[in-house]
């Protein structure tokens, strides 16, 4: 079949969209009335054929947009550099860099980077980073003189040891649960909320950062923001679910380290235990809760060894009040595997996990949420009696 | 590719440049358009170009069957077309819903699960290149387009500024465009300037800012938030929306107009809207139209007893909702619209057998009008922006028995919500002289301007900005 017109590939508008019988046939069906004209968003073209603006040859728009991008480049360098180093380690990491690093040098001599920075202190936010790390969205309460974190050694027990959680929740003493986590954490904690508010007596706050993870403090500093959570909700419990972004090269003063080797693990343990120190030091137990099973193989098996490392320290600090469940259980199939569907209780089939074979949909997340309301029960003999009166706030960002 | 991203600031840089050098030449324009365009959607993954490419294929071939055929064999070839492309599109999109849907009802009458379950990632645009794969047939079909040659046909679909979420443009709309020497010294630069600055204050300040803060927190856990709270939400998700979509397609009207060429418009201020009808004729236009020439006029429109029409503008906005998403929430927000048209239709109706004016007359009675509309498409909202019903419903139980703090309820929310809106009612007057004064500028100066602007956008940004919410559309 031949393109009709003959001249291949020129500006001619010989083939006409158009047959003779357009208006005739577009008023029949009714294809004749699109609204282009009237008074639009500012984007209608009876608006703008109306202002006097001409147009002007294209390089002198170039000029314009080269202007433009250049001058913020210029006042932007020290948050676009500050973003180019929490990037995941790799080619376009060094190349972002190596680009932005003179120009935010620059920006700094010339003292324009003040601008911005001035502009992120009266936002609360960290100057030149970019948003908030670790900074609370809110005031943060007075709190107690921290006490000194314990020295966390792979491979030894935390030197904090506190009680087992056996809680007896009552409207003067409710349970007060902490809920932080990526954004498969904040899966969880979004109807774990819900599942907790079902019960009397217990309070919750969720503190979810989607894209972050223990791996890479220097984009999200998850202990510093558990050091104001702590202080800010005094938990009995928290509940992390953390480490879907992990498998990723970890950022130290000695250099990277490269997720699969030996010394990634003993570095990332450690991140593990002094979080989990961290809020046993506060008086809070932890309940860590694994990364569910993935749909890419590769991903897959790098959270199950990631599983693996925690639920290593899990059992090291168990005497500190920590815990360890796993949500393959609840959202594995019959193998442990993953799967997008399962049944519920009456034998109806439930999506339980997203498209991306990554996150959670809603009832995935309600599924997981009742198996650790279980798992506060029995694992912590926490007494939840329903009822309502529970409680719960939070922030996902 | 997302557009408020450094990325897409150096891939449009360098495509801007280099199709304006190119114009003289238009096959290498069009292989240059088609592979930039590939790329800019390959860029999200590299498997789905091949699903452009069938589309793309489908369409072609299928207008140059349909053209020249007569009688049923013409309406056999354009149903098999039709039938094609919304099979992948059903594929991708619809499936998973139906086959889980389908089976628990098998299930329960122990019939046993006859669909296999799987999850289906949706390639983004995909409603959006369906839908304009589809225009461009059934006009072939109607007698108002003529076949255009393949390469044209995939520059059409393919043109990335309208890929990833619209606006849905019709062969009839850029094909003369494709096919048509633009010309270099006469770029619209000051109305591409400004769509895309705003487009990206709307999305990137506006629509991140309320749905981090007021939106998201309030819909993830109904039960925890007083009645204020979920109301701001509600509202703010209106506003949210607005933003976000507008916004998108600010921007591609924007860039596409730096390079030459003009896109419908898709929002007419729609929150000044005084009924239902009158706010589809400002919502995402080119979805509101297209359903009706290709949807609403072939199942008869308004032809017919008052009975048939209903039962039409019931299809059409039940369909309509259901384009939106695989979820009952979705076809819920379809069939409340079409009630509400219906409604709104028998009321004017029986306003004009009064002897009454159709619409209300006076200040008071727009003023009002304009407020109860803005209300009943807020409650559309909440169906279109809850997960599952049970959210829905447990929004609107919290509205009347949330009693509490709301510490969700800040000025700045409060401003956000109002900014949104008031910025539908602010006169044209403004926004030219503003504009004046840009364009009297020299181009270094414009460019400080635009730089600044930009600055302030990034800065009062959130990091990482959320995707467009109709890109899962």
């Amino acid at each position: 079949m031949s393109d009709e017109g003959g001249v291949p590939y020129d500006w001619s508008d010989s083939g006409s969209d158009h047959p003779p019988a357009t208006d005739a046939a577009s008023e029949r069906h009714g294809t004749s009335g699109h609204p282009a004209s009237g008074r639009g968003d500012f984007g209608d073209h009876a608006f703008w054929e109306r202002l006097p603006f001409r147009g002007v040859p294209w390089r002198r728009v170039l000029t314009v947009g080269l202007v433009c991008f250049g001058l913020w480049f210029l006042l932007d360098a020290p948050s676009l550099q500050h973003s180019a180093q929490v990037s995941p380690l790799g080619t376009r990491r060094t190349v972002s860099l190596d680009v932005v690093g003179p120009m935010a040098a620059l920006s700094r001599t010339l003292g324009l980077s003040s601008v911005v920075g001035s502009t992120d202190r009266a936002l609360g936010r960290t100057p030149g980073g970019g948003p908030a790390l670790a900074a609370p969205i809110r005031k943060p309460k007075p709190k107690p003189k921290p006490k000194p974190l314990p020295t966390t050694v792979i491979g030894t027990p935390t030197s904090t040891t506190l009680p087992p959680l056996d809680y007896h929740p009552t409207p003067a003493r409710p349970l007060k649960v902490l809920i932080v986590g990526d954004s498969v954490g904040l899966d969880l904690g979004q109807p774990l909320v819900n599942t907790l508010a079902s019960y009397g007596d217990v309070t919750t706050f969720l503190d979810g950062r989607i894209d972050t993870g223990l791996s890479r403090p220097d984009y999200f500093n998850w202990p510093a923001e558990l050091q104001i959570d702590l202080a800010n909700q005094q938990p009995n419990l928290v509940v992390v679910m953390i480490g879907a972004n992990d498998p990723q090269g970890l950022v130290t003063p000695d250099g990277s380290l490269h997720f699969g080797r030996p010394e990634w693990d003993a570095a990332y343990s450690a991140r593990v235990a002094a979080f989990i120190a961290e809020a046993n030091v506060a008086g809070a137990h932890v309940l860590w809760v694994g990364m569910p099973p993935m749909q890419d193989p590769g991903l897959d098996a790098a959270l199950r060894h990631l599983n693996g490392l925690v639920q290593a320290q899990v059992a090291l600090a168990k005497d500190g009040g920590a815990s360890y469940l796993s949500s393959t259980a609840s959202l594995g199939d019959k193998k442990g595997a993953y799967t997008a569907f399962l049944p519920d209780a009456s034998g109806a089939e439930v999506n339980v996990r997203t498209p991306d074979g990554i996150h959670l949909t809603p009832g995935g997340g309600a599924r997981l949420a009742a198996a650790v309301a279980n798992a506060m029960q029995a694992q912590l003999h926490v007494q939840l009696v329903p009822g309502a009166g529970g409680t719960g706030t939070g922030r996902r960002t | 590719m997302l557009f408020p991203t450094i990325d897409f600031a150096i891939f449009f840089a360098v495509v801007f440049t280099v199709q304006w050098l190119l114009v003289p030449h238009a096959g290498a324009w069009k292989a240059f358009m088609v592979v930039a365009s590939y790329v800019f959607y390959a860029w999200w993954d590299w498997r789905f170009i091949f699903l452009l490419a069938a589309s793309t294929g489908i369409a072609y071939v299928g207008g140059r069957l349909v053209h020249p055929a007569t009688g049923t064999r013409r309406k056999v070839t354009l149903w098999v077309t039709l039938a094609l492309l919304l099979g992948l599109l059903g594929w991708f999109k619809y499936f998973g819903f139906l086959a889980v849907n389908i089976d628990n009802v098998t299930h329960a009458l122990g019939l046993g699960r006859p669909l296999p379950l799987v999850t289906v990632t949706l390639p983004i645009g995909i409603s959006f290149f369906t839908f304009m794969a589809i225009s461009y047939v059934m006009d072939i079909y109607r007698g108002v387009l003529r076949p255009a040659r393949g390469i044209d046909v995939t520059v059409y679909l393919a043109f990335f500024p309208h890929l990833i979420a619209g606006p849905i443009v019709r062969g009839t709309e850029l094909l003369p465009q494709i096919r048509s020497m633009r010309d270099p010294d006469d770029v619209h630069y000051v109305e591409a300037f400004w769509l895309i600055s705003a487009g990206l204050a709307k999305k990137v300040v506006l629509s991140s800012y309320l749905s981090a803060h007021v939106v998201d927190p309030v819909f993830a856990n109904p039960h925890q938030h007083s009645a204020l709270e979920v109301l701001f939400a509600i509202w703010g998700y209106a506003v949210q929306i607005y933003a976000d979509f507008s916004g998108y397609t600010d921007i591609a009207i924007g860039l596409a107009l730096l390079m030459g060429f003009r896109f419908p418009v898709n929002f007419k201020r729609p929150y000044t809207a005084i009924d239902l009808q009158d706010f589809w004729r400002r919502w995402h236009i080119t979805l509101s139209f297209w359903l009706r020439d290709y949807l609403y006029v072939p199942l008869g429109g308004n032809r017919g007893t008052e009975w048939r029409i209903s039962v039409n503008i019931l299809v059409t906005m039940l369909l309509g909702g259901l384009w939106h998403g695989a979820s009952w929430t979705f076809v819920l927000w379809g069939a409340y619209h079409g009630v509400g048209q219906i409604i709104g239709r028998q009321r004017r109706a029986v306003r004009v057998a009064r002897g009454l004016p159709a619409e209300p007359v006076g200040r008071g009675r727009v003023a009002w009008a304009r407020f109860a509309t803005f209300q009943v498409v807020c409650l559309g909202w909440l169906f279109f922006r809850s997960d599952t019903l049970g959210t829905a419903f447990a929004m609107l139980s919290r509205l009347v028995v949330g009693w509490g703090s709301s510490p969700l309820v800040t000025p700045l929310a409060l401003l956000a919500i109002a900014a949104g809106i008031a910025s539908q009612y602010l006169p044209d007057d403004w926004l030219t002289r503003g504009l004046k004064v840009f364009a009297d500028r020299r181009p270094v100066i414009q460019g400080g301007i635009l730089g600044l602007v930009l600055l302030a956008i990034t800065t009062l940004g959130p990091q990482g900005v959320a995707p467009f919410i109709y890109y899962r559309f």
